[in-house]
């Protein structure tokens, strides 16, 4: 079955960054934003762009996230002439096999599941970005720009360029030079993490590199590098929307924070919408006594407490007496009477117990950070979880 | 696979309704922010490994349409069996009104009946509000030799209903037709287990006789031939839909915890169309109080005592007290609504003041813009 332009996404990392939070899970399926997971984001937009055949390379903790995505239903790529497939490392006949060994070699492990589609583009995705895009768009950029490789970039201070991919143009915008968080930037344009490849290119490109014992196989380190090396065309595809990388506990935090307001991203716009797989549970209950502002509520929720500023997942209860602000409660997350949530990360069915504490108000002191408690934890009755603290599953507090 | 076949009746739509059904039937009223008042028979024989259901209407079926698609939500979206939507055939040319009784919107689809390939039907009705544990029902009509068993209430209903009287063998003795109040026996919630075979022979002599009705004519003929039914008593909430008030009161019944803990046990989840992909937004000046709000809607407001469908926009300033808001619906501010059903997207524009009464809440049809 030929198609023109197929997706990789890459989900098989760790991240290790977010602790507690991806002790049982990668990273793609951290709950996120409320009725989400970070995964619907790179879904969706494959859908919304017209992209309808994504293989998933899963490798680190995946159970969660293969049932999550299941055949795609939920974002409408359960289609009969394509779909989502989960693809993770395996064994050929007579051979030892290997897990991947970086992100290059993931898809070069995979290339027999391109070759079935004789695709002549191939996008490579990420799993741990939140952002709306039109990938349809910057496809339309490859083709006339007649790239070998286009690479979503986004216009960032010269002090976050010291911390990221930048790209180098030359006089004639395309790309002259990649460099891996440089200490005096020569551009502003950083690497997303989006790729669009001409797959005959890629292909040649990655059995070179699967041949150099000295590779890291990593796109970044490897195979920009010497794709540049060779002379071939590689276009920066400007991209102005909001994009946020949630791969460590603050950044998770802000992002959850900025779907606070659509001034950053606009999830009520119904043209473009982030799709997700959620248990059907009934509307979200706001009791006699409960204060609710400024917060994104999802169905299943039980709320009799005060919460301000905060992003609560499906299935959150909030008991009257409770207090939860600037935080983020991810699904079954339960908050009992009396018990204060600030500045927090409260993971999956994690209960809070009656009268603790978790997280405290910025104080200016240099160890303050986000309270973050992993899934299935119970916080016992008054204990104290301090500011910055990450807690994971099976430890006692 | 078990050896029993759903129907489903949702043909039926009653005047006291009034414009809620203008453009829908009773099945498919939009029910506690998001669910269709179908889903409860449909999630019932799903949660107990019904996949094979029939679901008979007659008119006005758009909208029922619409919502079950394939029937992909409840699992019924099967390659072999799942579930039939049963539009109208085979009735007599003359025939131009809407079904007299359920015997005859079950003649109406009779050749459908006589090719269920089960054993036994499942029966119930697409408008009543109660999450029954058929699995319980089946096991305990299994464990007994009767034909038919009941499934009857433990509380008092609020509109016309049958009540079922059990002899001392802990039979059927007798029922009795359409009670307004309470009385002997126990309140019929309208659902039956009943072996088809014995179904399709009280559907045939009906028919041989001019009768329609299943309660006053077909039961009444299956009990005085000495047949044997059992009753299942389901415990909990349950109540039929059938006028305005009962509607508005129901909805208003899911505001209390326990009441909707009855509804949603966690065991057999209500399930039904996903349409929804964004949280709801509450603003820094919103105040809500005893309501339930559904997924996708901006809430700057202050909501009271109101169930709130999806997709609703209710602007800073805008008032809302007892009221419920359908899907879609959009209150500008300085709105004031007491006692109001919004059908699906209606718009208050600033400054609309209305108000209906516990007794007469104020329906706004579909789509009206004030």
């Amino acid at each position: 079955m030929k198609k023109s332009c197929i997706a990789m996404l890459l989900a098989g990392g760790q991240g290790s960054r977010l602790y507690a939070l991806t002790q049982s899970v990668a990273k793609p399926s951290v709950p996120f934003g409320g009725k989400y997971r970070i995964i619907d984001f790179p879904l969706s937009n494959c859908a919304n762009s017209g992209i309808d055949t994504v293989g998933v390379l899963t490798q680190y903790k995946p159970l969660q996230l293969n049932s999550y995505i299941g055949i795609g239903q939920s974002w409408d790529l359960d289609v009969s002439d394509g779909g989502v497939y989960i693809l993770p490392p395996y064994l050929g006949a007579g051979e030892k096999g290997s897990w991947f060994t970086g992100t290059a070699n993931a898809i070069y492990q995979n290339l027999a599941f391109i070759e079935n589609y004789d695709p002549d583009t191939v996008l490579i995705l990420s799993g741990d970005h939140i952002y709306k895009m039109d990938y349809a768009d910057m496809l339309r950029e490859h083709k006339e720009k007649g790239a070998a490789l286009t690479i979503a970039v986004q216009e960032v201070s010269m002090e976050e360029a010291t911390r990221m991919g930048i790209l180098n143009p030359g006089p004639d915008g395309y790309v002259e030079q990649f460099e891996e968080k440089p200490k005096q930037p020569k551009s502003n344009l950083a690497s997303m993490g989006i790729y669009i490849f001409d797959w005959k290119k890629l292909r040649a490109a990655l059995i070179e590199d699967e041949n150099d014992p000295n590779s890291s196989k990593d796109f970044g380190k490897n195979i920009i590098p010497s794709m540049l090396a060779e002379g071939e065309r590689i276009w920066p595809y400007r991209f102005a929307g909001y994009w946020r990388d949630v791969g460590t506990i603050s950044s998770l935090w802000d992002a959850n924070m900025d779907m606070l307001s659509t001034t950053d991203i606009n999830l009520y716009d119904e043209s473009w919408p982030i799709a997700s797989r959620c248990p059907i549970c009934p509307p979200a209950f706001v009791g006699e006594n409960a204060r609710v502002t400024h917060s994104i509520v999802t169905e299943g929720g039980e709320i009799y407490g005060v919460v301000e500023n905060s992003v609560l997942s499906p299935n959150v209860i909030v008991e009257e007496g409770a207090e939860v602000s600037y935080s983020v409660l991810m699904p079954g997350a339960v908050v009992k009477k009396g018990a204060v949530v600030k500045y927090a990360i409260i993971g999956e069915n994690t209960l809070i117990d009656t009268g603790a504490r978790v997280g405290t108000e910025p104080d200016g002191s240099a160890g303050w950070g986000i309270a973050t408690c992993g899934p299935n934890i119970r916080i016992r009755k008054k204990a104290t979880v301090p500011a910055g603290a990450m807690i994971y599953t099976g430890e006692e507090v | 696979m078990r050896n029993y076949h759903g129907i489903i009746f949702a043909y039926q739509t009653t005047p006291e309704l009034r414009e809620l059904v203008s453009a829908r039937s009773a099945a498919s009223l939009p029910f506690c922010g998001r669910y269709r008042l179908i889903d409860f028979p449909l999630s019932s024989m799903r949660n107990a490994g019904i996949l094979d259901c029939g679901v008979i209407m007659q008119r006005n079926y758009q909208s029922l349409l619409d919502h079950i698609g394939s029937g992909k939500a409840w699992d019924m979206s099967r390659r072999s069996g799942g579930l039939r939507m049963l539009p109208p055939f085979g009735l007599p040319e003359y025939h131009t009104g809407n079904y007299i009784g359920t015997i005859e919107a079950l003649n109406a689809v009779s050749t459908y009946i006589r090719d269920i390939p089960q054993k036994h039907v499942v029966l119930m009705l697409g408008s009543m509000v109660a999450n029954i544990d058929l699995d319980a029902a089946i096991r305990q009509h299994e464990s007994t030799d009767s034909d038919i068993t009941a499934i009857v209430g433990d509380a008092k209903p609020m509109g016309t209903h049958h009540r079922f009287i059990v002899g001392p063998d802990g039979y059927v003795r007798g029922i009795d037709l359409y009670r307004r109040n309470d009385g002997a026996g126990m309140p019929g919630l309208e659902g039956y287990i009943i072996h088809k075979e014995v179904l399709l022979d009280l559907m045939d002599r009906c028919k041989a006789m001019n009768l329609y009705a299943f309660h006053k004519d077909a039961l009444t003929l299956f009990l005085s031939g000495g047949g044997k039914m059992d009753v299942y008593i389901h415990r909990g909430y349950a109540t039929a839909i059938r006028t305005v008030e009962e509607y508005y009161k129901a909805n208003r019944d899911m505001l209390d915890p326990e009441l909707r803990r009855q509804v949603f046990p966690a065991e057999r989840p209500v399930r039904t169309k996903i349409q929804e992909h964004v949280s709801t937004y509450y603003g820094e000046e919103a105040v809500v109080r005893r309501s339930l709000v559904a997924d996708n809607c901006v809430i700057e407001g202050e909501i009271e005592d109101c169930i709130v469908f999806s997709g609703a926009r209710i602007a800073k300033g805008a008032r809302l007290k007892d009221c419920i808001v359908m899907r879609g619906c959009t209150v500008e501010k300085g709105a004031d609504l007491r006692y109001v059903i919004a059908d699906k997207v209606t718009s208050f524009s600033e400054g609309t003041v209305l108000a209906g009464n516990e007794k007469l809440p104020l329906v706004v049809p579909k789509g009206t813009a004030i």
